[in-house]
Formats: C-alpha cells, sequence, structure tokens
C-alpha cells in the first residue's frame, strides 16, 4: 500500500505518497523529475546515485523512499544556490573533473558529503572515501584535484576571515 | 590567438557538474511505456514453445516474440546479419533475448515477464574458441545469413560458412619459415585474455516511436547514429529518410554502443504498441549485451644474437560470442597488429573470428590489438632477458620509423614511437638492463619491479565523415555533425576547430547533438577518429566559409583575397587593422542587411582497403602509437599486486586540447590496469557467473595508482586537421604488458601468460619456478 511521507528535498518540504518497495532513486527521478542522480548500478555499488540524506552520502538506489520520512534530502539540483553553483561543482568545472559527466552528480555528492565530513581531508582520505564511486573514464586524478582544490579553497577563506593578530 | 593546443574548458562542463546534462533514460514522452527484456537461462537451446498470452491477456501488456515478426526478415548486424530482435528458433547464449514487453510501468512489464511461457530444447554448448574450433563442435550458425558489404573494409576478410569460424583474416610478407631457419634463437609461446566488460557506468537505453507518417523516431544511447539508421531502415524496410536517430549525451561507450543494441527492440516494440516505449536495460543486462573479445594468441618469434627480430608468426583467435557484430573487423585490426610495431622482415600473421555461445563481443577501446599487444610486448621482455638485453634497446633496435613499410603494406607517416618510449623511459626512472631486476624493499616478502611496453594501432579505413557548419549573420556559427558527445570532449575540441578554420572566438561555436534529420552522415564515433575524420570534414567546412567571406570582403575592400585575413571574428586588411569589418557587415554587404546565412559543407572520406587474397593494401589513414611504463609491488606470499605508477607517452600528431587528451588517456589506462589485475567475465558452462558490479570489480579510487601520468608527444600528420591524429585507444594496449613485464622484473624473470593477474596465478607461478 502506498504511504504518506513528509520529507524535505533541496530544502522544501514535500508530503509525497510512495509505494513501499519503491527506492529514493527512483522517487526522485520518476516522480519528482529530479533527473541528476542516475542508476548505473542498482545495487549500491558504482555511487552514481548518490544523494545526501542528512549531510551524509547514501546510494539513493538502495534507500527505501519511505525511510526518506523526516530525512533532509539534498540532490545534485539543491547544492546549486539561485544559479550560483557551490565551491565542489565550481571546483569540478575547473579542474574538468568529468569527461562523459554521468558519474559525475554522484561523485559531486559524495564530496559534498566528504567536506561536510572533513573540511580537510588528505589524498588517503579522498580516496578512501570516493573509493565507492566508480568512474570508467578514469577521470580520478582530476576529480582528487578538484577535491584538493575546494580544501585549499576553503583553507584560505577561513584563514581571510581570520581577525589579523595584533 | 589560435585556439589549436589550446585547454579550452568544456563546453558541456555546465551541464554536467548541476545533473542537468541529459542522457537518454531522462527523457520522458507523452504516453510513453517502459519494457523489459526477457532473456534465455539457457546457453544454447532450441525454442519449442513461446506462449505471451497469458502475459498479454491478464496484464494488458504490449509483447514481442518471433511470431509478431512473420512479415520481415528479424535479422540484423553491422557484417553478418545473423541477430534475430527476438529469438526465432534457438537461443545462442545465457541473456540472449527471447521476448519482450512493454507495459505503463517497468513493475508491470517485470511481472509480465514471469508470464511469458518458454520451452527449450537444450543444445550442446561451446564456450570457447578453441573447442568450437574441434572436429565435431555443433556449429552455431549453419544456416548464415551472407555477409553484407555495408563497409568497404569487410572486403578483406574471409567468411566461413561450414564451422564456428565465422571469418579469417591472413597477412604475411617475406619467408617466415626461412626466417626462422635464419635465426639464433627461436621463442613460442601462447597468451591469452579473457572476456572482460565495458562498463560503461550508463547502462544501454534506447526510446523509440513512430510517427503517423510512418517515420520512425530513435533517441538512443550510441555511438553511431547513422549506422542504426541505415540498419533500422534495412530491418524494416523504410528509406533511411523514414529513420531519425537522435542522440543526447552518451554517460560512456568504449565500443559498447557502437551498431545496433537496443534499437531494433524498441522499434519492434513501439510499432506494435502504437506508443513511443522506452527501455533501460540493467547491469547485469549490460554484461550480455557487449563485451570484449576473450582471445588465445599463439606467438613464435626469430631473433638474432644482435636482438634483430627476423621472422614472426602469429595466430590469434578471438571469441566474438553468439553473433558475429563486428568482431570481423576486430579480428582482422588484431591480425594485422600482431606483428607489433618493429620491423620484422617475414611475418605471418592470422587472426580467426569465431563464435561461442557466449555474449556477443564486439568494439572495445583498443579495438583487438591489446589481446595481441599482451602476447608480442610480454614475449619481448623474455627475448631480452635470454639474449641478456636491455629491453629498452632491443626494442629501439626494431622499432619501425618513419616512411617505413607496415606488413598490409601501408607506407607510415606520423611516427613518434622512439620519442614516446623515450619520454616512458624517463618518466620511469628506467636505468637499461638493472632496471629488470627485482627491487627490494623494506617489508619482508614485498617485491617491486619496473617494466615497460609500446604498441600500434590503426583506425577503421576508409570511412566516411560528414561535417556542416552553418554561419550566422551575428558572426556565430553551427557545427552540424553526427559526431557524438559520449566523454571525449568533441563538443570542444571540433569547436575549437570550426573556430580556427573560419577565425571566430571559440565561444561563438556550438556544436549539434547528432540528429539524422539534420547532421550529416558519420561512421562512428569509435576507432579514435573523431577528430582526425570529423575534425578534418569540420576544418574544410569551416575554410569554406571562411572563403566566402574573404571574397566577400575582397570586393568591398577592393583588395585581394590573400591579403586578407580574419582574426577574432573581423575581416581585415593584413597589416592595415582600421581596414576591417565585423561579420555582419559582410552579410550586410552581401545580403543587404544583417541575415541569412553562409554555408559550408564537406564529405572526408579516408582511402584504401586491403586486398582479400593478400591481405594487403593500406589497412589505415593514421596509425596510432603509444608506450608505457609501470611500477608495481607483488606480495609474494599472497600473490597480490599493487600498481604504484603508472604513465604512458602517446603520438597525438597535434594535441587540438592536451588537457583532454590527458584525460581521455588516462581513461584507456585505468581500464588497462583492471584488465591486467583483476578484471574478467566468467562462465559456467555458458551460463555467466559474475555479471554484476558486486562481483564484477573496475577499478576504484582504491585501485588508482600512486603516480598516475599520460604524456603526449606531437607528430604531425600530413592529412590531419592542423596535424591531429586519434588518441583515444592508444593507452590501452601498452598498460597490461607493461604491468605484465613489471611483475616479470619483480619475480626475477618469472612469466605469466594469463591475464588477469590474480593472486592465485602469481603463486601458482612462484610455486612452479620454486621460488614459493
Ligand atoms: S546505482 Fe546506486 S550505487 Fe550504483
Ligand atoms: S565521467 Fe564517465 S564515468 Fe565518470
Amino acid at each position: 500500500m502506498k504511504r504518506p511521507i513528509t520529507t524535505t528535498i533541496n530544502e522544501r518540504t514535500r508530503d509525497i505518497v510512495v509505494a513501499p518497495n519503491r527506492t529514493l532513486l527512483e522517487v526522485l527521478r520518476d516522480e519528482l523529475g529530479l533527473r541528476g542522480a542516475v542508476e548505473g548500478c542498482g545495487v549500491g555499488v558504482c555511487g552514481s546515485c548518490t544523494v545526501l540524506v542528512d549531510d551524509r552520502p547514501v546510494s539513493s538506489c538502495l534507500m527505501l523512499a519511505t525511510n526518506a520520512e523526516g530525512r533532509t534530502i539534498t540532490t545534485i539540483e539543491g547544492v546549486s544556490r539561485d544559479g550560483e553553483l557551490s565551491p565542489v561543482q565550481r571546483a569540478f568545472l575547473e579542474q574538468q573533473a568529468f569527461q562523459c559527466g554521468f558519474c559525475t552528480p554522484g561523485m559531486i555528492m559524495a564530496v559534498e558529503g566528504l567536506i561536510r565530513e572533513n573540511p580537510n581531508p588528505d589524498e588517503a582520505e579522498i580516496r578512501d572515501y570516493l573509493s565507492g564511486n566508480l568512474c570508467r573514464c578514469g577521470t580520478y586524478s582530476a576529480v582528487i584535484a578538484a577535491v584538493q582544490s575546494v580544501v585549499v579553497q576553503a583553507r584560505a577563506e577561513t584563514e581571510n576571515s581570520r581577525p589579523a593578530a595584533h | 590567438m589560435s585556439v589549436i593546443g589550446a585547454d579550452a574548458p568544456r563546453v558541456d562542463g555546465p551541464a554536467k557538474v548541476t545533473g542537468a546534462a541529459q542522457y537518454t533514460a531522462d527523457i520522458v514522452l507523452p504516453g510513453m511505456l517502459h519494457a523489459k527484456v526477457l532473456r534465455s537461462t539457457m546457453p544454447h537451446a532450441r525454442l519449442v514453445r513461446i506462449d505471451a498470452s497469458a502475459a498479454e491477456r491478464e496484464l494488458g501488456v504490449v509483447t514481442i516474440t518471433r511470431d509478431d515478426l512473420t512479415g520481415m526478415d528479424p535479422y540484423y548486424g553491422p557484417v553478418v546479419k545473423d541477430q534475430p530482435i527476438v529469438g526465432i528458433d534457438r537461443v545462442l547464449f545465457a541473456g540472449d533475448v527471447i521476448a519482450v514487453v512493454a507495459a505503463e510501468a517497468r513493475d508491470i512489464a517485470e511481472e509480465a515477464l514471469d508470464l511469458i511461457e518458454v520451452e527449450y530444447e537444450p543444445l550442446p554448448v561451446v564456450t570457447d574458441s578453441d573447442a568450437a574450433m574441434a572436429e565435431g563442435a555443433p556449429v552455431l550458425h549453419a544456416a548464415r545469413r551472407t555477409p553484407q558489404v555495408t563497409f568497404p573494409d569487410m572486403k578483406s576478410v574471409h567468411f566461413q560458412t561450414d564451422s564456428n569460424v565465422c571469418s579469417v583474416y591472413h597477412v604475411e610478407r617475406g619467408d617466415v619459415e626461412a626466417g626462422f631457419a635464419d635465426a639464433d634463437e627461436l621463442f613460442e609461446d601462447v597468451y591469452s585474455v579473457p572476456t572482460i566488460q565495458h562498463g560503461h557506468i550508463e547502462p544501454h537505453a534506447s526510446i523509440a516511436y513512430w510517427e503517423p507518417s510512418g517515420k520512425l523516431v530513435v533517441h538512443t544511447s550510441t555511438q553511431n547514429p547513422s549506422v542504426i539508421r541505415t540498419q533500422l531502415a534495412d530491418l524494416f524496410g523504410l528509406p533511411e529518410t523514414s529513420v531519425r536517430v537522435i542522440v543526447p549525451y552518451v554517460g560512456g561507450g568504449y565500443g559498447a554502443k557502437t551498431y545496433p543494441k537496443l534499437e531494433p527492440i524498441v522499434a519492434a516494440l513501439s510499432r506494435k504498441a502504437r506508443r513511443p516505449v522506452s527501455l533501460v536495460i540493467s547491469r547485469e543486462e549490460v554484461f550480455m549485451t557487449a563485451v570484449r573479445h576473450a582471445a588465445s594468441v599463439r606467438i613464435k618469434t626469430g631473433v638474432r644474437c644482435d636482438g634483430t627480430l627476423v621472422a614472426r608468426r602469429v595466430v590469434a583467435t578471438y571469441d566474438t560470442g553468439a553473433y558475429a557484430d563486428i568482431g570481423p573487423r576486430t579480428a582482422k585490426n588484431g591480425g594485422y597488429s600482431a606483428g607489433g610495431p618493429y620491423r620484422i622482415e617475414h611475418q605471418d600473421l592470422t587472426s580467426y573470428c569465431v563464435y561461442t555461445n557466449k555474449p556477443p563481443a564486439g568494439a572495445f577501446r583498443g579495438f583487438g590489438v591489446p589481446q595481441v599487444c599482451w602476447a608480442y610486448e610480454s614475449q619481448m621482455d623474455d627475448i631480452a632477458r635470454r639474449l641478456g638485453m636491455d629491453p629498452v634497446e632491443l626494442r629501439k633496435r626494431n622499432l619501425i620509423q618513419e616512411n617505413d613499410l607496415f606488413v598490409t603494406g601501408d607506407r607510415l607517416v606520423s611516427v613518434g614511437l622512439d620519442k614516446c618510449l623515450d619520454q616512458v623511459v624517463e618518466a620511469i626512472g628506467w636505468r637499461g638492463i638493472e632496471s629488470t631486476r627485482p627491487i627490494e624493499t623494506d617489508r619482508p616478502g614485498f617485491v617491486r619491479g619496473l617494466g615497460l611496453a609500446v604498441m600500434i594501432k590503426s583506425t577503421m579505413t576508409p570511412s566516411n565523415s560528414a561535417a556542416s557548419v552553418r554561419l550566422n549573420a551575428d558572426g556565430s556559427a553551427t557545427l552540424l555533425t553526427s559526431s557524438v558527445e559520449i566523454g571525449q570532449g568533441s563538443h570542444t575540441g571540433l569547436a575549437q576547430i570550426v573556430a580556427e578554420a573560419i577565425g571566430l572566438p571559440l565561444d561563438r561555436v556550438s556544436v549539434t547533438f547528432p540528429d539524422t534529420d539534420f547532421t550529416p552522415y558519420d561512421q562512428s564515433t569509435s576507432s579514435s577518429r573523431t577528430i582526425f575524420s570529423m575534425g578534418h570534414a569540420a576544418r574544410q567546412a569551416g575554410i569554406q566559409i571562411r572563403d566566402q567571406l574573404l571574397e566577400i570582403a575582397s570586393g568591398r575592400f577592393e583588395a585581394a583575397v590573400e591579403d586578407l585575413e580574419i582574426v577574432d571574428g573581423s575581416i581585415r586588411v593584413k597589416g592595415v587593422p582600421a581596414q576591417s569589418l565585423t561579420i555582419p557587415q559582410v552579410f550586410t554587404t552581401h545580403f543587404g542587411a544583417a541575415v541569412g546565412s553562409l554555408f559550408g559543407a564537406f564529405d572526408y572520406q579516408t582511402t584504401g582497403g586491403l586486398d582479400p587474397d593478400t591481405g594487403m593494401g593500406k589497412a589505415s589513414a593514421f596509425w596510432f602509437l603509444s608506450a608505457a611504463g609501470a611500477e608495481v609491488e607483488v606480495d609474494t606470499r599472497t600473490g597480490k599486486i599493487r600498481v604504484l605508477r603508472a604513465v604512458t607517452s602517446v603520438d597525438v600528431g597535434k594535441a587540438i586540447n592536451p588537457r583532454q587528451c590527458w584525460l581521455q588517456n588516462e581513461g584507456s589506462m585505468l581500464t588497462a590496469l583492471g584488465s591486467a589485475l583483476f578484471e574478467e567475465m566468467l562462465f559456467d558452462n555458458g551460463q555467466p557467473v559474475n555479471a554484476s558490479f558486486l562481483d564484477y570489480m573496475l577499478p576504484s579510487m582504491e585501485d588508482f595508482p600512486d603516480t598516475f601520468r599520460s604524456m603526449l608527444v606531437e607528430t604531425p600528420h600530413p592529412e590531419g586537421p592542423y596535424g591531429a591524429k586519434g588518441m583515444g585507444e592508444a593507452g590501452l594496449g601498452p598498460v597490461a604488458p607493461a604491468i605484465g613485464n613489471a611483475v616479470a622484473n619483480a619475480l626475477g624473470g618469472v612469466r605469466l601468460r594469463d591475464l588477469p593477474l590474480r593472486p592465485e596465478r602469481v603463486l601458482d607461478a612462484l610455486t612452479k619456478e620454486g621460488l614459493q
């Protein structure tokens, strides 16, 4: 039987009715028209369906939509504000950290999760955190460079905003 | 300033980083139905009975079985028409299509599959090419349809119909037996490469509908829209103008999306349903739709003491699976490339394309070459070891050079292989023969080694690419092309070429997606041919527009065309910058107002082809060459290999966009690394065992080497646009043998000849050598 749930998607509270066997990915794509998250494998391995659930990256192909009740979901469509790219998106663009682009929304969401969790990851931490996001085009070096540039930029910003020592 | 050679930012970037880029599965059409495929559970069986009536009756779905295809020839295939839209009398591999269903929702379609009754009568199974070629093996395509000669290069292979050998290619020069007799040392080995899968993250997807006029419209994730149009027109008895193929962004293909895959199915289903039908297959089904040829390669080489290669015989057998797909061409390419990028006086090269009861093998990045490169480059290091030579010196002594004749008779131009090898030697710190010794580490049981390898590959020849360019009155231009933006950056690279050819700023040029109603013919986005072939056509089309602009302006300036130039969209008299016209002004001069358009169009056909009797002629419009180096660490207690460093150097002729060359090449390298260490599709008597990403691993960031570097050499090609030639597959061939050679060097010469280099194979080899 379909069930009503209340969930926050990209900062908007939604009351939706979902079938119990529907995955979050299916609901996002088919019912809400959010088609940035894509299905590469359907079994939680490739990461192309990654979204943030309460700020943590989750494979939306494995999560039942009913479990979104009361949660906060962020998809690739929700990371840019008023047409302005997020720092992670900007870094992906600047480093050209994509080729075919099919893994890219999932990869970006995983990085969004990483920097929320650990704003200052070293390369080993980056590799480890992103090892669940597959890119067959082989763009890993550019992705690592993109994450590093986000980290460097964030660090520079904090340093600039720190009051100068007297 | 020239935009050629600039790291122009990719035009598809904003769409791709925001999730807005549209792929086929994102398209929703009004009234669209969703399809599912009923696949064979048997690797080879006669279809006794198929009954889909219960599914249609109980769930109101639309089905296609063989009974729906009686009024047409249901077989298709780019070379041999041997693959039916759905199973007719037999199924030929586990996963073969038996029936398809379209329903309002995917789960209804799924449910309907269970209601279709199939009765099989099992038939004997052949699952490798040796068994398939053995006497008394069941012949899978006894009633083969005759090969079609859609592609001129297919004239050069011999098709057979009385066995499981689909086609044979042979070429020779000199007298190989005399060469062996003349040699000081002989080496003869058999190498093998398993079936692997492309692993494009976007599964195959196609949507079709029929317009009331009878026109078939298909949105599809394909690499060659023009060929899909031809094949669908042929299947459904339509003029090509009544088939429209549209391709949005494609989420990777690496060869798996060449030639018909799902398009015939959705076309047939939507014809019966009278509604649009979408089919997006699951990952598991992707493993049943296209794979890379498993191959066994027997290679015998005769060498003189000084390291001169004198004679080589290679017999390479490619397992093409249940249907030919493009296998005959794959095997042909592997065949003539099997001697490697070496001057060898006596060569005798043969390749077979063989049917088995496995998923159809087709194009895969590298196209038949990685299989033979694994063999000849591994053997090369064994030769060096036995002769006590530095493997780099051995290669250099024999490498092909500019203007050499290749075994096919091609005169080689743009040959920068020496430089590629030098770059790799430098990048991995190769220090002559001492680099062939194991490098001790401070961890007990762990040894390291360095290795390298080189490769040569051709591109499909002859082939056609047509481009048309339209210049608008405001000075912006559109390139109409059927080249597919599949991740390689064609939208950006081709825009750079058009901008340069006309003299426009880069942001004034846009490139269309393929839509065969508007975009001209292109043979394929594959074979690393887009920048070379489509780039050439686009450049010529751009030059035609430039000539028109100059012609009009020369009247206005009363100056000779030769004295004019176009810089950043303004036409001016050379050396007199004050004398200049904008493009709208040129249009006004010509049309009386800034209206209308100027056109340029060019159809580029590369010439060549091989004689079917001798295998000789011109195999390739250009040749690409590359070298790779690797450092590995082997845990001799577990057999586990880790690649610490991997580098390649590719001769690209001229890099239109160097950054995209590096990135694309890194993709080749990473796939090669997976195929070297762990990728392998396993079958148990024809049943796929690991057809899922849970069981079939792709390289992840965890496997990513610490150093991973792609380098470029530029030896301009006379026919390439601005000297550019293809490079999209170049990194794939040499990386696996470079890794294999590094492993052999780490282990003091212990040679593994079967890919992948799984830990238990390493341990077995060590045990056999008494080292474990
Ligand atoms: S589609 Fe969800 S992890 Fe692959
Ligand atoms: S960019 Fe193609 S899979 Fe990552």
